[in-house]
């Protein structure tokens, strides 16, 4: 066996460590433990400074494994290993001592702390002991890229990869192009026309040799791992006459952009959606817009409209979140509706004005500017649409307890329309479980990390964008779309893919064959190779969680950097009695 | 029972000045720094909702436009620039159009024309009786006296009928606004004793303007200048009125110079052109808010004032220098702009005079009766289940 020679390194992180935990004692308890070479505390080792010692001792004292006592790994494990690196040692021959997320942070005796985070560093110490030198593997990428779903969010990633030269599958279920957004007049606030946005889109993708359109079609299949995954894209015409007509098709990576649907305004039974004639959702009155001709169902020109916000959004009793278009949609509804019938009186009933967006606070003034007249309800309190009397010079009228004025008030209205707020697709559990991926409790899809990974999802190659995700307006959407592409532009530029050496491995010789992991694996990163009735874990898609490695009632499989044995000599580090 | 609103209403302010009102989104900034906002009387913020919304039958009876001495300190702070205060002053000549039984003021308010010719009407006809009356009873030469070309008895007599037509109308006018404001406006009970006991509030507020002072103090301002020419303007009118009302005889005696009487006179006449020459300069130059917008009533009532200020100083210098005939002449036409200008009174922004105290009496017993029927109803919840 080598000859084991420990640099133990206690970081202060400002005072955030120090002024709990006495580090100068941690320093020189470790400095006593047998193999411990030096031990050193410093202000902050996360610094160049505090990396550029590491790097020195290590050189210097020819040291063989680090222990860094300082933050969570999370923050700075990919720091240290760097230094080793520069060091010329391998980088897994490092074990980091949460010491300040799971001792100074949240103790405050310092006694009491200083004694947890020896424990901690012992813990540490013993189990970088048994590390051992990794390497990690790459595997091939291929540049070719499945995107699912034609609307804004999809053709933009596709025009975005495939002008950088590589080949796009589209796959769309409909039997066109363009998504939500073909069913859309004007866009706020800038109104420009969704039709235009769309069709330079369209043409663009039916000029590109690169980008092949499957229409009518959906994905029925994906399996392999990132960089060499195979999908299956079945087309639904065929299938209605009987016959089959998949198409298998090698990619590298999948973008998910499968859009919303909108909420059933049916649900909410006293807006009197379906019974009364002249109470539509908002798609329906974009309808209206697009054929140029707002009128009631009886063909009158309506003197009063009402729009009512928050159409199964922001309510404990349908959708919690907010929709976050529809109050913009609903001012352009109000300039739209003004300059085709300038006579004409907007009544807003909302909840919250949520005006966020570039331009939105001033498309929100120049609507207040035209006299559309604010009126906000109280989340529980919705309004209530009754049919006027015949005395009334209106279809029917709107009862709300206006919050602001605190009175009892009603609206004439001819034409009532419903804000119908975003909604996860009634399919996005099948696409969800086709691509491997996971859903919220409302059923969008969830990211990686909500802030810094906001286009990737836990499995690798698989990217969502757009209100797939989550209900978002177009800008977002397409920087989100352009987003998914970029991160696939600089894979594919790399042409190979670095696969982290922390996965799990089957010892062949001790494989039963039982298949309990591959029912297992949250990341389907286990396959049976039936010629050999042994499971085979893919590393590529490997995650290195470890539910197989506790599972395997043979003990075949092995996590790397997380052995039985490196385990058990952290758990007596932990605890040893004498520290 | 819902009331419903009418879009339309706010258009129909638009003629009296509340031309930005559409911009508010009920932030309430302007209650925030309104000094005299409190829990009963909720302004600007909600009287700007009730006129968004139209709410016509409501706003009738509101007090809270009076409540407001519009220092513009609420249209300062506007993020939207909704202009709060002027909202306010546009909802005090609404209010007095629909206190006004006769529609004048109405009239007035919708057209300045109609407004400039009745003021013109309404100054010759003047004119035309004083002069039938100088030249068929009198001589142009004579000034006071037997013979006079307008005797001062006969002024007198003249004088109490104009006050005479005023009071007429504003009586009139007051009581409709009671019935409003007391009446319709109130559903809860107002006992009749309230009325005397918060009686003290209607001279307080006339004569001392207490209210205005605190917007200037709310502000941080050491010296509450709005406030102070305000108030000189104020006691300049009242001085003025009670002179001509009743000690006319003693002012057109001369030419010697009767102290007891015409110092106050000066002292009236410095007040009202000090503080006509200070809002015209305000209007102007528009350097406080409250001054960026100037309704067409403005001016007229400026420009007439101006006018009775100058005829009226300088037929008292003509008769005492001997020029007799031009003291008639500037006589007649400083009369002919006082009865339009005191005619006006009942039908424009200058009703306040009347309206504003009145305002406070109300709004002082109707906070009370508010806080006795609360208190009374925490008592005894069941009885009023």
């Amino acid at each position: 066996m080598e000859n084991l020679r420990i640099g133990v390194y206690i970081c202060m992180c400002g005072t955030n460590i120090a002024k709990i935990v006495d580090v100068e004692a941690v320093a020189k308890f470790a400095s006593e433990v047998p193999e411990v070479v030096l031990a050193k505390s410093y202000k902050y080792m996360c610094s160049n400074p505090g990396q550029e010692m590491i790097i020195q001792d290590i050189k210097e004292n020819n040291l063989n494994r680090i222990v860094v006592a300082a933050c969570s790994p999370n923050m700075h494990e990919r720091t240290f290993r760097s230094a080793l690196r520069i060091a010329g040692l391998n980088q897994y021959l490092l074990e980091m001592a949460n010491i300040r997320e799971q001792c100074s942070w949240v103790h405050s005796d310092p006694v009491e702390a200083t004694e947890k985070a020896k424990a901690l560093v012992n813990a540490a110490i013993s189990r970088v002991k048994l590390h051992e030198e990794l390497e990690s593997v790459s595997a091939r990428m291929c540049p070719n890229v499945l995107v699912i779903g034609g609307g804004i969010a999809g053709m933009t990633a596709a025009l975005e990869l495939a002008d950088a030269g590589n080949t796009v599958y589209l796959v769309e279920k409909e039997n066109h192009l363009g998504g939500n957004l073909a069913r859309v007049d004007l866009t706020a606030p800038y109104l420009y026309s969704a039709r235009d946005l769309l069709t330079e889109r369209i043409t663009r993708i039916n000029n590109n040799k690169n980008i092949k359109v499957f229409l009518s079609s959906k994905v029925t299949s994906l399996t392999g791992y990132i960089g060499n995954f195979r999908a299956v894209i079945q087309n639904l015409v065929s299938i209605q006459e009987g016959k089959t007509r998949d198409t298998e098709v090698e990619i590298g990576n999948v973008i998910v952009c499968t859009g919303y649907k909108e909420f059933d305004a049916s649900r909410i039974v006293h807006y009197g959606y379906g019974k009364l004639p002249n109470v539509i959702t908002s798609f329906e009155f974009e309808k209206m817009l697009r054929a140029g001709r707002i009128e009631t169902k009886e063909g009158k020109t309506p003197k009063y409209v009402a729009i009512i916000h928050c159409v199964g959004s922001r309510s404990q009793e349908f959708h919690s979140y907010c929709s976050r278009v529809c109050c913009m949609t609903a001012l352009k509804y109000a300039h739209e509706i003004k300059s085709a019938i300038p006579d004409c009186y907007v009544s807003d009933i909302y909840i919250d004005m949520h005006a966020f967006g570039k331009g939105h606070e001033d498309f929100y003034r120049s609507s207040s500017q035209a006299k559309t007249l604010f009126l906000m309800y109280e989340k529980g309190d919705r309004p209530v649409i009754h049919k006027a009397g015949p005395k009334d010079d209106c279809g029917m009228l709107i009862e709300v307890n206006e919050k602001l004025s605190g009175e009892t008030i009603e609206i004439p209205a001819d034409l009532v329309i419903l804000m119908v707020g975003m909604e996860a697709r009634e399919d996005a559990y099948e696409v969800a479980r086709i691509v491997n991926i996971s859903q919220d409790k409302e059923g969008w899809f969830i990211e990686s990390h909500p802030k810094l990974e906001p286009v990737a999802t836990t499995t690798d190659g698989v990217f969502i964008a757009g209100t797939c995700v989550a209900p978002k307006d177009i800008p977002d959407t397409v920087a989100q779309a352009r987003a998914a592409a970029a991160r696939i532009l600089a894979r594919i530029a790399k042409e190979k893919i670095e696969i982290d050496a922390l996965y799990s491995e089957v010892n062949p010789n001790l494989c039963s064959g039982c298949r309990l992991c591959n029912l297992l694996c949250p990341y389907s990163a286990i396959e049976f190779l039936e010629d050999k009735k042994q499971s085979h874990i893919i590393s590529a898609l490997c995650k290195g969680c470890g539910v197989c490695v506790a599972a395997c009632p043979s003990s075949a499989i092995k996590g790397r950097h997380f052995t039985d044995q490196q385990i058990l000599a952290q758990v007596e580090g932990l605890l040893a009695e004498k520290l | 029972m819902a009331i419903r609103v009418n879009p339309e209403f706010i258009n129909e302010l638009d003629r009296f000045g509340a031309e930005d009102v559409q911009l508010c989104y009920q932030c309430g900034d302007c209650s925030t720094v309104c000094p005299h906002a409190d829990e009963v009387y909720r302004f600007p913020r909600k009287s700007m909702k009730l006129l968004q919304m139209g709410l016509e039958q409501k706003i009738e009876t509101t007090l809270e436009p009076w409540l407001c001495y519009y220092c513009g300190q609420c249209s300062e702070q506007c993020p939207r620039e909704a202009d709060p205060g002027e909202t306010m002053m546009s909802l005090r000549r609404w209010l007095i159009s629909k206190y006004d039984f006769t529609g004048i003021s109405r009239a007035f308010y919708k057209s300045r024309t109609v407004e400039v010719l009745t003021i013109i009407f309404v100054a010759i006809l003047t004119g035309a009786l004083l002069l039938y009356y100088g030249f068929t009873n009198g001589n142009i030469g004579i000034y006071d006296g037997e013979g006079a070309f307008l005797p001062s008895h006969f002024v007198h007599r003249f004088d109490l009928s104009v006050g005479a037509i005023l009071l007429v109308f504003l009586l009139i006018n007051a009581f409709r606004m009671w019935k409003m404001v007391m009446v319709r406006g109130t559903n809860f009970p107002v006992p009749w004793w309230l009325y005397i006991k918060k009686f003290y509030q209607l001279p307080w507020h006339f004569f001392t303007q207490k209210r205005y002072s605190e917007c200037e103090k709310k502000r941080g301002h050491k010296i509450y200048m709005p406030w102070l020419i305000h108030l000189g303007l104020m006691l300049g009118y009242v001085t003025m009125l009670v002179l001509v009302m009743v000690f006319v005889e003693l002012l057109q005696k001369g030419p010697e110079i009767r102290w007891e009487v015409h110092v106050f006179g000066y002292l009236a006449t410095i007040g009202l052109l000090a503080g006509t020459i200070y809002f015209i300069r305000g209007r102007f130059k528009k350097h406080y808010i409250q001054y960026k917008k100037s309704h067409g009533t403005d001016w007229v009532f400026v420009i007439l004032l101006f006018m009775i200020v100058i005829t009226g100083i300088s037929q008292h210098i003509f008769h005492r220098t001997g020029l007799i005939e031009m003291a008639n002449i500037t006589y007649v036409i400083h009369l002919m702009s006082a009865v339009p200008w005191l005619l006006r009174m009942p039908f424009t922004k200058w009703a306040h005079l009347v309206y504003r105290p009145l305002a406070m009496y109300f709004a002082s017993i109707r906070r009370e009766a508010i806080e006795r029927d609360t208190a009374v109803k925490e008592l005894y919840p069941l009885v009023i289940k």
